[in-house]
């Protein structure tokens, strides 16, 4: 009582306690995530878009501690502005998601972020990798987050190879919302890319556009 | 203080020479003709356009992976004239200082911003005793987003201007002389226009009838801001116009 410091969330370290999806299908790649933003109880940002372009046709999705994120997707996007002129082609994926993962595990112990890298190049197509503390796997579909423990089992049952581009988007959004309605640290809007050789297509969800389960 | 650098360095290292030049700065421009090829750049209505000559010195050589155009960022290229390995160091100085201001101010840097910083890079070899300066010239075209296109030019002596054309290489003399004498009434230059006075250009003080094969052609115009090179057939519609005016 002696010492006010104010409340909670001032001091607290502002976490994306998220749930980030990205699934391969046939010809590219579908990111998804939600947009909670949470310092302790509070939420301090509902609207925060998690899918940051690494370059133009590369995103990665952000978890864990906001700051840590923005910066490695931030410090990715430039080496890979100057790699993609010195090539003079657009970069691989496995480029982008090298340079994550280089960050991560260097600073493994000062940072605390993940973040999925899903894109599209002419060599490999589609794909998904994951960086978690400082690995580099690439996987069909890739979670992250703290609701991301809620839909393994869903994502597991529900992912079908060599799907197309509108059942993948379905199966994004149909995770996202079943997360965000179980996980407290997950909730707001989704936010969808959708990375093919064409290009990227970007789209929001609101709170009532999301799909609906058993309880809702 | 002893009377003291032995008459001769000045000519050696970046210092004054008794008569005020800076020697090495000289030779570094005399440097820039040795490659032998000519740059041409003029700033149109809606585009800035530069070309340069394209020599295949060895048949052997596979002309594809041979340049002299390069992009720095998405709207800005350049074309180097001079001496090849100080071109791609610059370039790639360039790129790395383009990248770095993307990072550091979260926005894309500016022609003129990126000219200026490159200059100062210039000067700094003209002071220090231990580099030298660079024997290469860049120039520089971007579609400017509030001054629309725009052409600049870096020079070893680390000067550096914007210009409606400019000319580098061994016949610059003459080639700047030919384009004051096209550009004084300041005519409003349609894409096609920019692109063939400079080819004219060339084709005028250097005395030759260009083959699609000889030329590079890179612009920048408000329907493409992104910095392009032209194709050979591309290049071969203009020379056609070119002598089907004359």
């Amino acid at each position: 009582m002696l010492e006010e410091q104010g409340p909670e969330w001032m001091s607290e370290e502002v976490k994306t306690g998220t749930t980030i999806i990205a699934v391969e299908f046939d010809g590219g790649v579908v990111l998804g995530s939600d947009s909670r933003v949470s310092a302790g109880a509070s939420v301090v940002n509902r609207v925060m878009n998690k899918l940051s372009p690494l370059h133009d046709r590369i995103y990665c999705a952000l978890s864990g501690s906001a700051a840590d994120a923005q910066t490695i997707a931030e410090t990715v996007n430039y080496q890979l502005d100057v790699h993609s002129m010195e090539l003079g082609q657009d970069p691989l994926v496995c480029s982008a998601a090298t340079l994550v993962k280089n960050i991560s595990y260097q600073y493994k112990e000062e940072l605390s972020a993940h973040l999925i890298v899903g894109g599209w190049d002419r060599r490999g197509g589609g794909q998904v990798y994951a960086t978690l503390s400082g690995l580099l796997t690439r996987q069909p579909f890739a979670l992250g987050g703290s609701g991301s423990s809620y839909v393994y089992g869903y994502l597991d049952a529900e992912y079908r190879a060599g799907a197309g581009r509108t059942d993948t988007q379905r199966l994004v959004v149909d995770t996202l919302s079943l997360a965000m309605s179980r996980d407290g640290s997950s909730g707001g809007v989704a936010y969808l890319v959708t990375i093919d050789g064409d290009g990227v297509e970007e789209k929001v969800f609101l709170g009532n556009e999301l799909p609906t389960f058993y309880d809702q | 203080m002893s009377r003291g650098s032995n008459p001769g360095f000045d000519r050696h290292i970046t210092i004054f020479s008794p008569d005020g030049r800076l020697y090495q700065v000289e030779y570094a421009f005399k440097a820039i003709t040795q490659s032998g090829l000519t740059t041409v750049g003029v700033r149109g209505e809606d585009c800035a356009v530069v070309v340069t000559q394209k020599k295949v010195p060895d048949k052997l050589l596979d002309a594809s992976t041979m340049t002299n155009m390069f992009k720095l960022t998405a709207r800005i290229g350049c074309v180097m004239t001079g001496h090849g390995a100080d071109s791609r160091s610059q370039v790639h100085r360039a790129r790395v200082e383009a990248g770095e201001w993307k990072y550091k101010f979260g926005y894309e840097i500016n022609a003129d911003v990126l000219c200026r910083r490159m200059a100062d890079i210039c000067q700094v070899y003209t002071q220090n005793a231990e580099m030298r300066p660079l024997g290469c010239c860049m120039m520089l075209v971007s579609m400017d987003p509030q001054q629309g296109p725009v052409l600049y030019k870096v020079d070893p002596a680390g000067y550096y201007c914007g210009f409606r054309g400019i000319a580098v290489g061994p016949k610059h003399v003459e080639a700047n002389g030919y384009l004051e004498k096209k550009l004084k009434k300041k005519p409003k230059l349609s894409q096609d226009r920019t692109i063939q006075l400079c080819i004219s250009c060339l084709s005028s003080v250097l005395s030759t009838d260009f083959k699609a094969t000889d030329l590079e052609v890179g612009l920048v115009s408000k329907e493409h801001i992104k910095f392009r090179t032209l194709s050979e057939s591309e290049i071969e519609t203009h020379l056609v116009a070119i002598a089907e005016r004359e």
